[in-house]
């Protein structure tokens, strides 16, 4: 079927519209749907059609839409500590900058790869010998004991309940002597 | 020693070949968009290392470039081949290519991601590729630390390949969906599959002689063998459907095709100037004529390499010097008229 409007395009849109009670139904090529009516066609400006265009709408899409908003408000472009990249600069790309960037954007690039993916999980193959890397591979949102104790400390000490406060600190360290050791031990055994 | 695409092989009426691409990272260094020119350097020298141990366990002959050194003409030559990505070869950083002597297997360094691996074959075989590539992984693993993920797999510049990093696809000739004007339908219907079907040179180029590449969309949640397996359900229908519509084409307008299959053997024969597309057309037409026996052509011609051979940098290859583009459509008439054999039979003649 073709355009009602141009009629020469194929018609790819259905629309209708209700205004004061009055339907009108149309049967619109893309081209016409966005320039005629009010219905927004994703669709990046003409001859721009890139990949990463495209997939950078996408990604925008998801992070602007879902419950992202809160962490939006909280951290608007995180940037990746490793390489500088933030995440505005990989919205307009597509691409990221290295390979902990896939942690620096948390949970939006979670959600793009939902989007993207349609999965959040590696099944397939992993390399020979792939030993399970401790730090990279904790998602970044999850606080440890450490810093769950550091935040009670600072409640703590806001409401001057000092001595809460005292015990809270020498556990603290006490917890971080101990990583300090595992982690020294872990460094200076083989690897497995 | 022959290339991948003189071999002869199954399904070749539809099938023209099968490919598997592996995206790898190391993970020392930073993604494409954030390396430096001396990481660069340091990068493609660090994994052409690796090539003596691929060379030593594969048994394969393999060759070394450094593609951002090439010429204009050689570099395009080599996509035209499918050796090298266009990504690859428009880029100025330092870029590195192992490449084996048939050209079935190629290592693409510092492309959007630092390795590429890419194996591919005559007909319809993805599992013989997937397998070649994946051998070459795990040599190139031995050497080299690639950045992997518990959660996410192999990690890529791009989320749209990170996990497996696999693109499978196959090269499809597609004459008669595309003269009756079926491809945009069936691309919408494979795309509900999470299948995609573009142009010969990969994204964004455009489909020359009704050929096509049709590959899997997504590369995360599933395993290789699982993308594979739903590429190859999809790419049996398609041939299916292919073959069906050839069929009742040659039933129901056999004067129509045959008159149009010995017109196009004609100006490919006696033409004295010939365009890429327009040629390209033409020998997609022969070919089908060809692959259907409408047309018998005496002794054997590949119209697939054929089609290579006549694209702009390899024209200037085998002419040996660059030349403009109105000497190259003299020149790719010349060259088709004398590759083409003479007719030996027409069904009806």
């Amino acid at each position: 079927m073709l355009c009602d409007i141009c009629h020469k395009r194929e018609a790819k849109i259905y629309y209708t519209e209700i205004i004061n009670g009055e339907k009108k139904e149309q049967h619109l090529c893309e081209e016409c749907a966005a320039e005629h009516t009010s219905f927004h066609v994703k669709m990046p400006v003409k001859g721009e059609f890139t990949l990463g265009n495209l997939l950078s709408s996408i990604l925008q899409g998801y992070y602007n839409n879902e419950e992202q908003k809160q962490e939006e408000n909280a951290n608007p472009n995180p940037v990746c500590p490793r390489c500088g990249m933030s995440y505005e600069e990989f919205l307009k790309t597509g691409l990221l900058g290295c390979a902990d960037c896939y942690k620096s954007f948390g949970s939006a690039i979670l959600g793009s790869l939902k989007n993207i993916q349609g999965s959040e999980l590696h099944t397939g193959k992993r390399p020979k010998g792939y030993v399970k890397v401790k730090e990279v591979s904790k998602p970044i949102k999850e606080l440890s004991e450490i810093d769950k104790l550091t935040i009670r400390l600072q409640q703590a000490v806001e409401r001057e309940e000092f001595e809460e406060a005292a015990r809270l600190r020498d556990e603290i360290r006490a917890r971080k002597a101990q990583e300090e050791k595992e982690e020294a031990q872990k460094e200076g055994a083989p690897n497995a | 020693m022959r290339k991948w695409y003189e071999e002869t092989a199954e399904n070749g009426d539809v099938v023209i070949s099968s490919r598997v691409r592996l995206a790898r990272n190391l993970r020392s260094y930073l993604f494409g968009s954030r390396l430096s020119d001396e990481d660069a350097v340091r990068l493609v020298n660090e994994v052409q290392a690796a090539a003596p141990l691929v060379k030593e366990k594969d048994g394969k002959r393999y060759f070394l470039c450094n593609v951002n050194r090439l010429n204009e003409v050689n570099r395009q030559a080599m996509v035209e081949r499918y050796i090298v990505s266009p990504t690859l070869a428009a880029k100025k950083q330092e870029t590195g290519l192992i490449l084996s002597e048939d050209e079935s297997v190629s290592v693409m360094i510092n492309e959007e991601d630092h390795i590429r691996i890419q194996s591919v074959t005559a007909g319809m075989d993805l599992e013989k590729v997937f397998a070649e590539a994946n051998f070459i992984d795990d040599i190139l693993n031995e050497q080299l630390t690639f950045s992997f993920d518990d959660q996410f797999g192999y990690l890529t510049a791009c989320p749209t390949n990170v996990g497996t990093g696999l693109r499978a696809s196959y090269m499809l000739f597609l004459p008669a969906l595309t003269m009756t004007g079926r491809v945009e339908k069936l691309s919408e219907e494979m795309g509900k599959y999470g299948v995609t079907i573009r142009g010969i040179y990969g994204e964004g180029t455009k489909s020359q002689g009704c050929m096509y590449q049709v590959s899997n969309q997504k590369t995360l949640g599933r395993t290789e063998k699982e993308i594979i397996a739903n590429l190859d359900c999809i790419v049996d229908q398609v041939i299916k459907q292919e073959r069906r519509r050839r069929e009742y084409m040659l039933q129901a307008g056999y004067d129509e095709i045959e008159d149009k299959i010995f017109r196009s053997y004609g100006i490919l024969k006696y033409a004295r100037q010939l365009g890429t597309e327009d040629a390209m057309t033409l020998l997609a037409q022969l070919k089908f004529g060809a692959d259907s026996g409408v047309i018998k052509l005496k002794g054997d011609v590949n119209l697939h390499i054929l089609m290579m051979d006549i694209q702009p940098a390899g024209l200037q290859k085998l002419l040996g010097k660059n030349v403009g583009s109105s000497v190259r459509d003299r020149a790719r008439a010349d060259y088709i008229r004398n590759k083409l054999p003479e007719i030996e039979r027409g069904r009806s003649s």
